[in-house]
């Protein structure tokens, strides 16, 4: 067999090789608020905004409605009741308090108001008004605009805060 | 010698044989290797590696098969690959951010993933099992997936009525119909309505042709008393959604000169009390005067000033009605006075209610509106124009039309160009191939194209009509959103069939409760089953909520009944016959089916019950954490120290058993009180009522409060 066939050959085979090939596109970098689904600024940091997916930003609206006049320390309708809440409620960013309670914690809380918890009856409860996804929500969005971040557990499932 | 040749030739027909089979066989496994190699392959053995690093792969695992997976949705449409790659989307563990893509969960939706499939609202290439074909705009597929950020526009497709969970959507929405979209462009779902810009049949009356030439350079600029201050954006007041036109000197000059021209039907000139005239006349305090009434009237509440504190201008008050910083350098004082006493007279379509004015408030708010909401350098950079001369009163006439004002502004007599702009109505499906990018450098997708044609209308061509907008980042988005979403009349049965409707539903009653309901357009602000405003409450049930004599009250002298708000109600200086004839109306019609009046008799509440639902109040409830009594309390909720001489008992009980019952979407939690803790809770709440002369003085104390609100 002489060098001409092998040349041959091997030339087919790679041109066979290389047909199966094919050239990707590279993809865009993308950018963190064209994928989420509204944003939220960091409370302590004006210039940071905080993309959240289409749970937390529903959590969004629900705590601008229900929570922000007693969690927050500026309200859409100007000075906020959270001074005149004794005891003053927490912010619903501070993460030094709030990332330790688990999601179960919360939405027990939530739902059934500080008094059935030991806590203080001006919280009241919200689970014959609230849905269970809305509470969900809000619960979502205050993980999302914890400072300092809040970390999710490593184990899934329900978990349960020692109290 | 054969039988040599013959072992040699068979030899190398041997050879030939072994390296072409074995060619052959590499050939063959090009395929298998090729289909061992396809992108979703790959996925799914990542995803299986992924799974098994987690605590719980077995949940994770249950139903992954090595194959294509597919959602066909027939009557939609709908054949999506995605679950394919998108392997975890249905496991509610994989939500959080830490997880990789493609493989983590979608966030809870009210769309069941299998039910719905992907496409309908990512848009994309369904049925493409390649990142690249399923993702962007390929030869053969043009509709690439929607980015999350407009991804509302996709629910706007078959929601055409407003949904609380996209706010983006609804404000860009809100914008196309604030900006006056309509006037040129046919959008999806937007009506055009009675008035867009004000009629400006009459505006030679109203303006000078200077502050015409002025307006129409530059409509968006605010001067304070450091410099000139250019506030861009429609924020400066609604009156700047007028955008800015790029007019020549001389398209200028012939538009100022038609428009001066333009008088209307000459009005009387009203004669105020000669008598008062001459009190106020020799006092030097009448304008000082006047900006008390202004506050007083709670003007505020529509209008916005521009103020300036610590070298920041800002405006403070409603956006209603037109910003009036420097009204008074603007209007004529003889039309200023018709105005204010019957603004019907001049534009019909006004939402300014009619006041009852006596002489003597119209002429101080008059006077203060003259001298002090002025600014004398107004139009320092107009140029003196003189009278309008017939060839500049034709070319204007000519303009007004060819410009597009007609869309926007009627003048009697002038007929505007139909459908002027493009037609929108199904902007937000359409191709890249049917749009015209011209010479603009930008990325070939649809977002970018609007986006585009938003910020800087001649970067596609220069020969472009469209005025330029000042958009902010944010509504931008909103209104790219909102475009995004008219995709015109849906492809298949079934989608047509999942289209939400938006609810006309307006109210105008007629009678002698109408006239009083238009007089002072009660409806700009209150809801009235399901139209009007919603700056104010819902009166929809206000008859089965307030008892007639505090309504009465409130009507003729309204105060503020929520210590947070700042906007108010107006004064309007009501009669007694008008007030008497509204709680009437309100009274007999304006009724909840979920309040029975007659069911609740307040003698039935005894002093005891009234103790006991003190105690639940302020102890076990602790109901002081939003509702303030007297001095303390919080201010989330109504004041309640007069709340038994304001609210009817039986709305007491119905709303302490349900509020959202009674008025949906209110804030107030629905607790789980026994029937018995509701008799005492009201008997308690009727309990608590203010003397006439202490509601006097606490009437004082918020008009000063108001005051401090609005020289803030």
């Amino acid at each position: 067999m002489n060098m001409r066939t092998w040349v041959t050959l091997l030339l087919l085979s790679l041109v066979t090789l290389a047909s199966a090939c094919r050239n990707r596109t590279a993809e865009p970098v993308p950018d963190p608020l064209v994928r989420a689904y509204d944003m939220e600024s960091d409370w302590n940091d004006p210039q940071r905004t905080i993309a959240l997916n289409y749970e937390q930003s529903q959590g969004k609206r629900v705590f601008y409605t229900q929570c922000v006049w007693c969690h927050a320390d500026t309200t859409p309708a100007g000075p906020s009741n959270r001074s005149n809440v004794n005891p003053n409620p927490p912010l619903m960013n501070d993460g030094a308090a709030l990332n330790k309670e688990s999601d179960e914690y919360m939405r027990n809380l939530i739902t059934l108001g500080g008094s059935a918890l030991g806590k203080s009856a001006m919280m009241p409860p919200y689970g014959r008004m609230l849905s269970d996804e809305d509470i969900r929500d809000v619960i979502a969005f205050t993980r999302a605009i914890a400072v300092p971040a809040y970390q999710s557990p490593v184990r899934p499932g329900a978990q349960y805060s020692v109290k | 010698m054969r039988a040599e040749e013959m072992g040699k030739v068979s030899r190398r027909v041997r050879l030939t044989f072994a390296v072409s089979s074995v060619v052959f066989l590499a050939v063959l496994a090009i395929s298998p290797v090729k289909d061992y190699r396809r992108e979703w392959k790959r996925y799914e053995r990542r995803y299986i590696r992924f799974a098994q690093g987690r605590p719980d792969s077995k949940r994770l695992l249950a139903d992954s098969r090595p194959e294509i997976d597919q959602i066909w949705i027939p009557g939609m449409n709908v054949v999506d690959r995605c679950t394919t790659c998108h392997l975890g989307i249905t496991q509610p563990s994989l939500i959080d951010a830490s997880v990789p893509q493609p493989f983590r969960a979608h966030p809870g939706i009210p769309h069941r993933v299998r039910d719905w499939g992907c496409t309908v609202c990512h848009r994309g290439q369904g049925p493409a099992t390649e990142v690249a074909e399923a993702h962007q705009t390929t030869l053969a597929w043009e509709q690439p997936i929607l980015p999350t950020k407009f991804i509302q526009g996709a629910c706007g497709a078959c929601h055409r009525a407003g949904l609380p969970e996209t706010p983006r959507l609804n404000r860009g929405r809100e914008l196309l119909t604030k900006l006056n979209c309509v006037g040129c462009h046919r959008l999806q779902d937007i009506e055009r309505p009675a008035m867009l810009g004000p009629d400006l049949t009459g505006i030679g009356a109203k303006v000078s042709r200077r502050w015409i030439y002025k307006w129409l350079k530059e409509p968006r600029t605010l001067t304070d008393s450091t410099g000139n201050v250019t506030v861009n954006g429609y924020e400066t007041g609604p009156e700047s959604r007028m955008p800015k036109f790029r007019l020549t000197e001389q398209e200028l000059s012939g538009l100022s000169a038609y428009l001066s021209t333009l008088r209307g039907k000459p009005g009387e000139t009203y004669r105020l009390n000669p008598a008062i005239l001459a009190t106020w006349s020799k006092r030097s305090d009448a304008a000082d005067q006047g900006e008390v009434r202004f506050r007083q009237m709670f003007c505020s509440t529509c209008h916005s000033l521009a103020v300036t504190r610590a070298g920041e201008t800002k405006l403070i008050g409603g956006n209603i009605g037109p910003e009036l910083t420097k009204v008074g350098s603007k209007v004529n004082p003889d039309w200023l006075l018709a105005w204010l006493r019957n603004p019907q007279a001049y534009l019909p379509h006004s939402r300014m209610p009619r006041y009852q004015w006596s002489d003597e408030d119209l002429y101080l708010v008059s006077k203060y509106v003259e001298t002090k909401l002025t600014d004398s350098d107004l139009l320092a950079n107009a140029p003196q124009l003189g009278a309008p001369t017939d060839s500049e009163v034709q070319t204007g006439r000519l303009l007004f039309v060819e410009k597009g004002c007609a869309s926007c502004h009627g003048v009697a007599g002038v007929n505007p160009q139909q459908d002027f702009g493009p037609d929108l109505s199904a902007l937000g499906g359409k191709n890249i191939s049917e749009l015209f990018f011209g010479r603009a450098n930008i990325p070939h997708t649809l977002v970018a194209y609007i986006r585009a044609k938003l910020t800087d209308p001649l970067s596609m061509t220069p020969a472009a009509r469209m005025p330029q907008y000042d958009l902010e980042a944010e509504d931008l988005d909103a209104v790219t959103t909102a475009l995004l979403s008219m995709t015109g009349n849906p492809a298949t049965s079934g989608m047509q069939q999942l289209v939400v409707t938006r609810a006309q539903a307006a109210s105008h009653p007629a009678g002698a409760f109408g006239e009083v309901y238009e007089r002072y357009k009660c409806y700009t602000c209150h809801k009235f089953n399901g139209y009007g405003g919603d700056l104010a409450p819902d009166l929809s049930y206000e008859g089965s909520r307030a008892q007639r004599p505090w309504l009465i009250e409130f009507l003729k002298k309204p105060q503020t009944l929520r210590p947070t708000l700042v906007l108010r109600m107006p004064q309007f200086n009501m009669t007694d016959k008008e007030a008497a004839t509204l709680a009437d109306y309100i009274g007999m019609v304006l009724q909840s089916p979920a309040v029975n009046l007659a069911a609740v008799d307040e003698k039935q509440f005894t002093p005891a019950m009234a103790a006991v639902g003190k105690q639940l109040y302020e102890i076990k409830y602790q109901c002081q954490a939003c509702h303030t009594i007297g001095s303390t309390g919080g201010y989330v909720g109504p004041n309640l120290e007069n709340v038994g001489n304001w609210v009817t008992p039986a709305w007491i009980e119905a709303w302490l058993r349900n509020p959202q019952a009674l008025v949906p979407g209110t804030i107030e939690p629905r607790r789980s009180f026994t029937e018995e803790e509701v008799k005492n809770l009201a008997a308690y709440l009727m309990t608590l009522r203010k003397s006439a002369k202490r509601q006097e003085s606490a009437q004082a104390q918020a008009s000063s409060f108001e005051g401090r609100i609005a020289s803030r």
